[in-house]
């Protein structure tokens, strides 16, 4: 593996049919280390299958993702190379979150306290002896985002990871973002904020209808043209308005 | 063994201890265990009784076949529970994320549940004994765990139950949800297989069930049900396991986590 190419994600002709629907259609771009690339594209774009796609979790029909140059089901240890927060990450109700992730620490052979370090640097803590049952939904995102970094990843990958942190908690996560960036990791992650994304992306990628419809730094896009929603909404504009793409 | 089927294993381990379930169905089979030895127990001797009588081998190896009914089902709901379970709680993701060589997840649920069905097979064992060991000495029926080929029995008792604990990991890899595995263990166990096995018409063919096999494994004595043989019994209920458990490997690696 070359040094440009760790972290480095990059999808190329990836697709996915779920019956006559095609979630994922020819979707080619790529998410380089140092920078924060926004995922974006309205309701039914395609963004979760892709991720799940990149994460192994969802079989392409064509194309191929990949993590540091392999498929993330091909990495010797794929939690070094990739942590991966899910839309709706679940837990066991009955468990508590800091067996959660001593579960994946003894799975991937990592030492125990990790756990605890990964809560500590989740503001998790206090809670992580209390059960997953009765964590609010930003507790959630924050165990789902301390799974993450167990391995202390060269990449991260994060699908609405905003969705139900307070906006202390979004602050908080745009500055831990922030920081794995800068220290020449790679963050991609999906989000419907998009003034959030106008704070933090360095590159957007913007998909519709399981297509690509640009890709560029945010300056590229914005320039002269106002600010992201603009760009958003026209680039993304359907025919008809409501009617999902058929 | 590699070194990464062992961590996968500590995990599934750790998995099982760190909610308390195993500790409510090992319950429910401690109780059905108890409850069933003792009514064995008094109706000893009776005409009609659920066994023959305790002083002979037959008797005995009756008695301790019931701790096969009491741990076997139960283990294969701990399991089902353990595997489907992943998919109820959303955890799967977190699982094949950590090892996306999905296989070796499953090779090592099925490990951690043969081991679990063991330990549930060992303390109904230990139930029943404790049951129906003090009554039948102070009745003057002195029984002994190592006469009249009960160890047998009870070797069989704690394969079976074994064999059921990693068929329900397996089931609820192929099924890939908790309610439709265990509901469907439940009807197969205890209304399907009771109905069929009981139609001696087509016992050339029902007593290769897995259910029935391991009542012939086991030998539990059911009135007008043809068994096989122990050994037979054993090979055929392992049969199934292996072949669910492998039905259940392939379609969890195929399988979209959405």
């Amino acid at each position: 593996m070359t040094a440009r190419e760790t972290g480095r994600i990059t999808v190329s002709g990836l697709t996915k049919r779920f019956g006559r629907v095609t979630a994922v259609n020819g979707l080619s771009f790529t998410a380089a280390p140092g920078a924060v690339t926004g995922f974006l594209g309205p309701n039914g774009a395609g963004k979760t299958t892709t991720l799940r796609m990149l994460a192994g979790l969802v079989a392409p029909d064509a194309g191929a993702a990949t993590i540091s140059g392999h498929a993330y089901t091909r990495l010797a240890s794929p939690g070094r190379e990739a942590g991966v927060v899910l839309e709706a990450a679940g837990f066991h109700p009955a468990r508590t979150g800091r067996d959660h992730l001593r579960v994946y620490c003894t799975a991937s052979g990592y030492p125990l306290r990790r756990a605890d370090e990964v809560l500590a640097l989740t503001g998790l803590a206090a809670a992580g002896r209390r059960k997953a049952r009765g964590y609010s939904l930003g507790m959630r995102q924050r165990l789902a985002l301390a799974a993450a970094l167990l391995g202390d990843p060269v990449a991260l990958i994060l699908d609405e990871p905003a969705n139900g942190l307070d906006p202390e908690g979004i602050a908080w996560l745009r500055g831990l973002l922030r920081d794995f960036a800068r220290s020449g990791r790679t963050v991609l992650y999906s989000s419907h904020v998009l003034p959030e994304v106008e704070q933090l992306a360095d590159h957007v990628v913007i998909v519709s209808g399981g297509r690509l419809v640009r890709q560029g730094t945010l300056a590229e896009l914005t320039g002269g043209r106002g600010g992201l929603e603009q760009v958003f909404l026209s680039l993304t504009a359907r025919p008809v308005p409501g009617c999902p793409p058929c | 063994m590699p070194a990464v089927l062992t961590r996968l294993i500590a995990a599934e381990f750790r998995k099982l201890c760190t909610t308390r379930l195993w500790l409510w169905l090992l319950l429910v089979s401690a109780v059905w265990t108890a409850g069933y030895t003792a009514l064995a127990t008094a109706l000893s001797g009776r005409p009609g009784g659920l066994t023959p009588a305790l002083s002979g081998a037959a008797g005995q190896h009756a008695l301790f076949a019931i701790g096969a009914g009491g741990a076997a089902p139960l283990a294969a709901i701990l399991a089902a529970a353990g595997t489907a379970g992943e998919f109820r709680h959303r955890t799967a993701a977190a699982t094949f994320l950590a090892t996306p060589r999905r296989a070796r997840v499953i090779a090592a649920k099925l490990t951690i549940y043969l081991l679990a069905g063991t330990g549930y097979g060992v303390a109904c064992i230990a139930v029943g004994a404790a049951v129906a060991l003090p009554w039948l000495s102070a009745r003057g029926t002195p029984l002994s765990l190592a006469t009249h080929g009960n160890l047998a029995v009870l070797g069989a008792v704690v394969i079976s139950a074994a064999l059921f604990g990693m068929t329900g990991a397996g089931l609820g890899a192929l099924l890939g949800s908790e309610i439709i595995t265990i509901a469907g263990l439940l009807l197969f166990l205890y209304v399907a297989e009771p109905l069929l096995s009981h139609i001696s018409a087509l016992s050339s063919w029902t007593l290769y069930l897995p259910g029935v096999a391991a009542d012939g494994l086991t030998q539990a004595s059911q009135a007008g049900v043809r068994l096989l043989p122990p050994w037979q019994g054993g090979l055929v209920l392992a049969g199934w396991a292996v072949v669910i458990a492998a039905a259940g490997t392939v379609l969890t690696v195929r399988r979209d986590i959405t």
